[in-house]
């Protein structure tokens, strides 16, 4: 008789209640029907336990390493793994679906009894991204952005009644899934060269063979690096980004480009980090190619938009650039890599929220003019962009000044001095950009004057995003440190 | 206790977030209050601080995030000790000047404060990475003073003040991450600490371009010619308390990091550079007199004339003599007192008539007649009458810069006769005469407060021009300290008569 599979629970422990919690979700709804904002606050309840879950296993690791408990990080055969990177990436995954769920909440509500789908599509994609990061395996690394990105598909279509909606969904799906089959490529040739889909057992393998014709390997790496840069906007291959971002239902924007940027970068810098950092030479050079074209591109293409949503894709665009720099810097980055995504991530939502605040929640478009006196209409708002803007901008005493500094830092340490400067200047042009943003919410009069009403989740999300930001630029070592030893195995 | 000289200003900001907005009459009085504190604290700091000292004192130093070098590391000497002790008495005077703001008060007073805790910060802070964050934090509470209080292409000129800065801050910040890389490669720790990063051995050529981009970035803050242009904009839409900040204070940033930075980091670099910065300099003493001669506006006559007159300090710095170095550095205060008065004095005119057209006034004399007597008296400070401040600078850099740079000196000295052309040419067409112009005929001179708010800076005029020492003994141990380290690390000698105590000889033999 076959012995039954040994299952180890504990390692499942956050993606397990994240999925059935979206069942559950769903299930609720089909048999109680309640109020869309219950089904709101039970999925904060689940995004929560999958925290809960996450520190849990922080906890195990930590017993683990003592050699208090026996186990392997490795379980599965190799499939899912725990490490503190994983850990991290869950935690911050999870405070994003839930910062997300705050920001779109009044959108939620307004789906009425399709509000549980909604809902369960955005646990279900932060199910997948996290399993993207928390397996060193490149086929589960697949399945899990796809999980992640097909939900990501639906929910850009979700205002069902607007073209804009439909387009969006649309041309994410085409490209998103062009974009999948060129990392799914990618695996393949990286497993035709080296024999193996597991990332330690290529480390391992590349270690002792030196490929005399690492062509398949390289051209296998690049298609990944492709692939990866596709899903987190950067350069070339951020076309599909603006039109997207600009005709999503605005509450729900925040967390699909926020989630998507952390899957996507959490999975390059482990697989370029780990298995494939004995050939960082020849990757970081692509690497810091697409980094300088991202932030040439985001920063002066975003100067010229006049919807703040697509100019805030574009500035997602420079972002992209800008972590980018760190990844050329193989593991010696992954610190820096982290608390960026950490910071720059949670700036995002807050920014999204606030468009969702200002444009409605669901309706397309959010030309730069309806911000036009702001600060006036609604300080709260306001005040709030201002501070994100600031983070994003990387002015010092906010945490986005920190998050530059520390990507810089260790891009000049790997001997990329010239992207630094470069960077750095791409920044100049991005200051213009959040500054008109500020001169047109403070310095213009506003063109209307519909009262905006500010829901208590929606606040919760402001002032959430806004701490944030000042905390940890005023004290951002805690983060520091959690982020520098948040490595992979 | 220096900690206690960044925070308290910062507290006191948000002691008066705190205030309900509806109290306005409350705030000025309010913030004027809050910055007493630290005016008291610079006082008790520039009077403790130990003469004859040329390294750093009352040194504060915690490890801040050790894998990457940081620290929390201030620390005061000559050079920066008189310009904290500049900003610490200038706050509550713009303050107290302000009373023509009327909108957002509480937020003006609130952004000053924070300008305040970051100009401190940016003088006192010895750890680049530090220094870096105050540099660059001030630009958001000056750009919101700029951008929300000043004229009517206010916005065009904050952005404008904000991305010149910003763009030189960049290259500075990534040759400060460069120079900190260095550092680690060669002692194998992280640090950004100033006292550490003077021992990092540099190729001539890396040290070129760093000394290249510091001086980028402090040469657009100076404004050096041809850089300056976000200057006269600048200045002219700012608000009275923005103007005197502005010139008196956020200007010396350029001209305190080309000592400390520059010629600190990089000895070498600053010796093959001298030609180049002395151009420069030159230069833009000559272009901001002339242009400054045929200004129709006063407030940008004024901006100009600080072109003028910040060449000079640069001039002095990079002729490498202690009389050149002192004299710069004297002059950054005295700078920062006549030309702080002048703005002042036009922002009161400009409250009275809502202009700043030469053209419109005339005869003022006769109506305010203590107006007139003290724009007379800050003019002549500024020209560089003996017997007051403007001249002990003034003098010591021409003097100090002559062994050194002895072409350049006689060209620059020319724009002391410019400077007492367009100012008293000015001075002429505004003030004298008869007021023939009706709105001029009842305008009322100066009240209390505002004679109040002048006092200081006229006694200040008067005392540093009758007995400088009070600055001298201060400020010169730090600067010969860094002529004797480019003496120690290049082949480049001092000449013999740019020593200071020549200098003084020569003074008094007068």
């Amino acid at each position: 008789m076959i012995p039954p599979p040994e299952i180890n629970w504990f390692a499942l422990l956050p993606l397990l209640v994240l999925g059935l919690g979206a069942a559950a979700v769903l299930l609720v709804d089909v048999q109680m029907k309640p109020h869309p904002k219950w089904l709101v606050r039970m999925a904060a309840a689940v995004l929560l336990a999958t925290a809960a879950g996450a520190l849990l296993q922080g906890w195990w690791l930590r017993r683990l390493e003592a050699g208090e408990t026996v186990g392997t990080p490795l379980p599965f055969s190799g499939f899912l793994i725990v490490d503190r990177y994983a850990i991290f990436g869950t935690l911050l995954l999870a405070a994003i679906a839930l910062l997300g769920l705050g920001a779109g909440q009044r959108f939620i509500v307004s789906l009425g009894r399709r509000a549980a789908e909604a809902i369960a599509l955005v646990l279900l994609s932060t199910s997948g991204f996290m399993l993207m990061l928390s397996t060193p395996q490149l086929v589960m690394m697949f399945l899990g952005l796809e999980i992640g990105s097909i939900s990501l598909y639906v929910v850009a279509g979700f205002s069902r009644q607007e073209r804009q909606s439909e387009e969006a969904a649309i041309k994410y799906f085409l490209l998103g899934s062009f974009a999948s089959a060129i990392f799914i490529y990618g695996v393949a040739l990286v497993y035709a060269a080296t024999g193996s889909l597991q990332l330690f057992e290529q480390q391992e393998l590349l270690s002792r063979v030196a490929f005399v014709k690492p062509g398949v390997l390289l051209i296998g790496l690049a298609l990944l690096i492709v692939g990866l840069a596709f899903k987190v906007t950067a350069a070339p291959f951020h076309g599909w980004a603006p039109d997207v971002y600009q005709g999503a239902p605005a509450g729900m924007v925040g967390f699909m480009a926020a989630a998507a940027k952390v899957g996507g970068f959490a999975a390059l810098a482990r697989i370029m980090a780990t298995a494939f950092e004995g050939y960082i030479e020849t990757w970081a050079t692509v690497v810091a190619g697409i980094a300088v074209l991202s932030m040439i591109v985001g920063s002066f293409l975003a100067v010229v938009q006049s919807d703040f949503r697509r100019l805030l894709a574009y500035s997602g665009v420079a972002h992209a650039g800008f972590i980018l720099t760190g990844i050329v810097a193989g593991e010696a980055g992954i610190g820096s890599i982290w608390f960026y995504l950490a910071v720059y991530t949670v700036q995002l939502v807050g920014a999204y929220a606030v468009v969702a605040a200002v444009s409605g929640a669901s309706s397309a478009g959010s030309p730069l003019a309806s911000y036009a006196g702001l600060a006036k209409r609604q300080p709260m708002l306001a005040h709030a962009l201002t501070v994100l803007l600031l983070g994003m901008a990387g002015i010092p005493l906010t945490s986005g000044f920190i998050a530059k500094f520390g990507v810089f830092q260790d891009a000049f340490r790997a001997g990329f001095g010239w992207l630094v400067v470069v960077a750095l200047l791409a920044s100049v042009v991005s200051f213009f950009i959040y500054l008109r943003v500020i001169v047109t919410m403070y310095m213009e009069e506003p063109l209307e004057d519909r009262v905006l009403v500010l829901t208590v989740p929606l606040r919760l999300v402001l002032w959430t995003t806004l701490a944030m930001t000042v905390v940890f630029g005023l004290f951002p070592v805690p983060l520091l440190r959690l982020t520098a030893i948040s490595l992979p195995l | 206790m220096l900690t206690a000289l960044i925070l308290l200003p910062a507290i006191g900001a948000v002691l008066i977030a705190l205030v309900p907005g509806r109290r306005r009459e409350l705030f000025l009085p309010l913030g004027v209050t809050m910055s007493i504190g630290p005016l008291a604290l610079a006082a008790f700091v520039f009077t403790s601080f130990v003469t004859g000292e040329p390294g750093f004192q009352m040194v504060e130093r915690e490890v801040w995030y050790e894998p990457w070098g940081l620290s929390w590391y201030l620390g005061i000497d000559g050079i920066s000790l008189p310009l904290v002790a500049l900003t610490a008495l200038l706050v509550p005077i713009v303050l107290a000047a302000s009373t023509a703001i009327t909108h957002r008060l509480k937020e003006f007073v609130m952004y000053t404060l924070l300008l305040e805790a970051g100009l401190i910060g940016v003088f006192l802070a010895l750890d680049l990475f530090l220094f870096f964050v105050f540099f660059e934090a001030i630009l958001i509470p000056m750009y919101f003073i700029i951008g929300i209080w000043g004229g009517e292409r206010r916005i065009y000129a904050a952005i404008k003040f904000f991305l010149y800065t910003a763009f030189g801050s960049a290259l500075m910040l990534a040759a400060i991450i460069g120079l900190a890389v260095l550092s680690s490669r060669q002692t194998g720790v992280p640090s950004f600490a100033y006292t550490d990063l003077l021992d990092v051995s540099l190729n001539p050529t890396t040290a070129r371009w760093l000394f290249g981009a510091f001086a980028l970035a402090f040469a657009i803050k100076v404004p050096m010619f041809p850089l300056h242009t976000w200057l006269p904009d600048a200045h002219v839409e700012a608000p009275t308390a923005g103007s005197v900040l502005l010139a008196a204070v956020l200007l010396k940033l350029g001209t305190y990091g080309l000592v400390r930075f520059n010629l600190g980091l990089f000895p070498q670099a600053s010796v093959d550079f001298v030609p180049v910065m002395a151009v420069l300099a030159v230069i833009g003493i000559v272009y901001g007199a002339v242009v400054a001669i045929v200004q129709p506006d006063l407030k940008k006559l004024v901006a100009y004339s600080s072109v003028s007159h910040l060449g000079f300090i640069v001039l002095g710095t990079f002729a490498l003599t202690s009389g050149g170095l002192v004299g710069g550095l004297v002059q950054n205060i005295n700078h920062g007192i006549t030309t702080g008065a002048l703005f002042l004095l036009v922002g009161m005119i400009y409250d009275r008539r809502h202009t700043k057209k030469i053209a419109d006034f005339g005869g003022l004399a006769q109506v305010m007649p203590i107006f007139a007597g003290l724009f007379l008296f800050t003019t002549f400070a500024s020209i560089g009458l003996p017997g007051l401040n403007g001249f002990i600078g003034e003098f010591m850099v021409l003097i100090g810069s002559f062994p050194s740079l002895p072409i350049y000196t006689i060209i620059a000295a020319s724009g002391v006769v410019l400077a007492a052309i367009y100012l008293l040419w000015a001075y002429e067409r505004a003030f004298t005469g008869v007021p023939d112009k009706p709105e001029n005929q009842a305008l009322l001179d100066l009240n209390l407060r505002e004679k109040l708010v002048l006092a200081p800076l006229v006694i200040l005029m008067l005392l540093l021009g009758l007995y400088p020492k009070v600055l001298l003994d201060r400020v010169q141990p730090s600067a010969e300290a860094i002529l004797d380290r480019i003496e120690a690390t290049t082949n480049y000698v001092v000449p013999e008569p740019g020593r200071l105590e020549h200098v003084l000889l020569m003074e008094e033999g007068e």
